[in-house]
């Protein structure tokens, strides 16, 4: 006999949200799908899982997590550079539906970053608590080493397509102009015997 | 009652193709409103032109008023308006025979190709399979000798094992040779390996590193790469205006290479703009075209496509690899210079890509290959390419099977060795010239020798980064190498630098197509120009080049027995 788990997210978009003040606060915004139009990444892996993951890296490091939802870009270097500006400690987390992720900083050019996964295939949910993790030390002014970043040269035949269906449900769930929200979220964890 | 699918019993045919490497690529159907479709969609707009007052006033169905800026600048810049009426009356499908047909040359097809719009020319191509697409770009390339580019990166940045590799492709028969980095900060020490180890076997060979636009030109004027590839364009504004970029912008960056003598090429490819949301419904050829056509506009000499790093999505829809050759034969019926593509993987298949490759290899291109990876594909920075190192063998096979030219040639191990061993040395030398970090005795004896950079001993990166630095910060230049090797009686790659510099002064190698051979002489499209018109004309192998390329070492004599 064996036990699985599943876990339910409740998300809900709340007022227009600001700039925080927490010095310990990490930002997560996630793209206009993330959880709502779209609720697994590209290895079919629940969004709330994922979510409960990187909070869980952040919190195990002291972190304070916020979460916010971008509207207007699904561009994943916007949506991680949005998190950075309006983190408390100047350290955010984008993520996209498929799963692809970025650890960004305030100050730094959009199109840079601290840590980018760009191969969504291959994230996993360990690596996104090492994320959550790193972002937390980030917060802390702390010399971090990298997560290592996985590259598999044939992710690509098997996943752009897909990954390219992904990204186009995402666009149509752009608003523009729409200013980013704060996201309620809460999760259920429920647990099942197997045979 | 209804079957559980789980509980169905399956057949073991089946079970056998699930586990083909095939079933491992992703596989999807047309999605036109969103632009997944290769080469024809629903929302593509229908030929047509109107002229007033010397200008063009309706392109492809839309009005001037309401041109984007991709429209604005084909009608201004690229579409001839002297000949657009009269070659937009023509019929496409007499226009697809024209590319055909041997007794048409290819200056007439470019003359026609010159007054047309995308859609028509979105329309020819349509009209062809691919056999005849083959045929017309073995007529339309630019060049009359076929060529191949190479990629030469590893995972470590090591700038020891890169200039071995660069000069093991060099002796392999790569004419150009391009690197990138995995820490951005390495980028001049990777343009210096390229640029030591391809010279240290033969002068005249171009070399490039791929960076963020700036410090690749930064490196360009320095003198230490010898062309770029990697300037994008789009085939959609809003896609263009996500990158920052305009089609006038595109082509500033280009003129800034053209006045330093520095050869460009533009980059572009099916499935990018699907890539990133922005396709406004269009095929994929269509949005290709109009990448093509503004290359032409800008003024550039050619372009590198092929669907390049986006290729998952054209691959994984109808007709797509069809719908990538296509988009290199579009690019040689504008006159430009095409690297076409082969160079990102595709397909866990070996069937599938190499069925995708011979439409390159077989009717020759300027590079078959806008990168073939010289290294194994886990040390490819450039994500992996169609065919890599440990496909080399295959490689010169084919070429011997088919009696085609597809740049390579076949390579005595002990030349390797040797040639791996003076690159490494090489470097060594200009290192401690330039008072850079030391490169050890072991390195150079595991860059001789090794496949992969798991192959070498570890270098102090912290330490390279600040010597790398310096190079862009002291502005150390081409010549400043050159010297370096010359004070300490490396001669013959000192003056072959040297003659790299030259080249930018006269600027030969400007000229579409451009490559320069081991005498230093440009061949381009201008003093090598393809005049291919049916069988007995065009490129033909010289008898001394056949030999070098039946020789493979597997081969035994017959004598032997």
């Amino acid at each position: 006999m064996s036990y699985s788990y599943s876990i339910e997210m409740q998300m809900e978009d709340q007022s227009r949200a600001s700039k925080g003040k927490d010095p310990k606060e990490v930002v997560i915004a996630v793209s206009p799908a993330f959880g709502k139009a779209l609720s697994k990444t590209i290895i079919n892996v629940e969004h709330s899982k994922v979510l409960r993951e990187i909070i869980s890296g952040i919190e195990e490091q002291g972190g304070v997590t916020r979460v916010i939802r971008n509207f207007e870009t699904a561009d994943l270097a916007f949506i991680g550079h949005l998190a950075a500006k309006l983190s408390g400690s100047g350290i955010g987390i984008g993520i996209q539906s498929r799963g692809t992720t970025i650890i960004h900083q305030r100050g730094l050019d959009p199109l840079s970053n601290l840590e980018l996964f760009p191969q969504s295939p291959l994230i996993t949910l360990e690596t996104y608590r090492n994320i959550g993790r790193n972002a937390a030390l980030y917060a802390r002014g702390e010399n971090v080493d990298p997560v290592p970043v996985v590259n598999d040269q044939m992710a690509r035949p098997r996943y752009q397509a897909i990954a390219a269906i992904l990204h186009l449900k995402e666009a149509q769930q752009i608003v523009g102009g729409k200013p980013a929200v704060n996201v309620d979220y809460s999760f259920t964890i429920s647990e099942e015997e197997t045979v | 009652m209804k079957l559980n699918p789980t509980a169905v019993r399956r057949s073991k045919r089946f079970q056998v193709l699930e586990d083909r490497p095939v079933n491992k690529d992703g596989f999807v159907h047309e999605w036109p409103e969103q632009g997944f479709i290769a080469m024809s969609s629903p929302d593509d707009p229908l030929p047509s032109v109107k002229i007033q007052d010397g200008r063009i006033i309706e392109l492809d169905g839309k009005l001037r008023k309401d041109f984007d800026m991709l429209d604005q600048f084909i009608a201004d810049y690229t579409i001839d308006i002297k000949s657009t009426v009269q070659m937009m009356n023509m019929e496409s499908l007499d226009i697809a025979r024209k590319l055909v047909d041997i007794n048409v040359s290819r200056a007439e097809v470019l003359a026609v190709v010159k007054g047309l719009t995308p859609a028509k020319v979105v329309e020819v191509l349509n009209q062809l399979n691919v056999v005849e697409m083959m045929m017309a770009l073995q007529k339309m390339r630019a060049r009359k000798k076929p060529s191949n580019q190479c990629h030469v990166t590893n995972v470590r940045d090591n700038p020891v094992l890169m200039a071995a590799d660069a000069a093991e492709a060099a002796l392999r028969g790569f004419d150009e040779q391009e690197t990138t980095v995995g820490i951005v900060r390495y980028a001049p020490f990777n343009a210096l390996a390229l640029l030591v180890g391809s010279q240290t076997v033969r002068g005249g060979i171009l070399t490039q590193d791929a960076l963020e636009e700036a410090t690749e030109l930064r490196l360009a004027m320095l003198g230490l790469t010898t062309y770029a590839e990697t300037i994008s364009i789009y085939g959609t504004e809003s896609v263009f205006k996500d990158g920052d970029d305009t089609p006038w912008s595109k082509s500033f960056l280009a003129s800034a290479y053209a006045s330093r003598g520095s050869k460009m090429r533009f980059t572009s490819g099916t499935g990018s703009e699907v890539q990133m949301a922005g396709s406004e419904g269009k095929s994929m050829l269509y949005l290709e075209v109009r990448c093509i056509m503004m290359a032409k506009g800008a003024g550039v000499q050619g372009l590198q496509n092929g669907s390049i790093s986006c290729i998952g999505i054209p691959a994984a829809v109808p007709s797509g690899i069809r719908a990538i050759l296509a988009e290199n034969l579009a690019t040689t019926m504008f006159d430009l210079e095409v690297a076409s593509g082969n160079d990102q993987t595709f397909s866990h298949s070996d069937l599938r890509r190499s069925a995708k490759m011979l439409c390159q290899m077989l009717p020759g291109t300027d590079f078959v290959f806008s990168g073939y990876s010289a290294v194994p594909n886990s040390d490819n920075m450039f994500a992996g390419s169609n065919m890599d190192s440990s496909d080399l063998d295959d490689y010169l096979i084919i070429q011997r099977d088919m009696m085609v030219d597809g740049g390579l040639r076949p390579v005595e191990e002990s030349q390797v060795i040797e040639m791996r061993y003076q690159a490494a040395k090489t470097m060594q030398v200009l290192f401690e010239e330039l008072a850079f970090p030391a490169i050890t005795e072991e390195e150079i004896d595991a860059a001789t020798y090794a496949n992969s950079s798991e192959d070498m001993p570890k270098r102090n990166v912290m330490e390279d980064l600040k010597a790398a630095e310096s190079v862009l910060k002291e502005g150390i230049t081409g010549l400043d190498v050159a010297l370096a090797l010359a004070n300490r009686g490396y001669h013959q790659v000192a003056e072959r630098i040297f003659n790299m510099l030259k080249q930018r002064v006269a600027g030969d190698y400007l000229h579409t197509s451009a490559i320069i051979d081991e005498n230093n002489i440009v061949q381009s499209a201008v003093n090598n120009e393809n005049d291919y018109t049916g069988p007995g004309t065009g490129y033909r192998m010289s008898d001394e080049r056949w030999e070098e390329i039946k020789n493979i070492r597997q081969a035994i004599s017959p004598s032997e027995y």
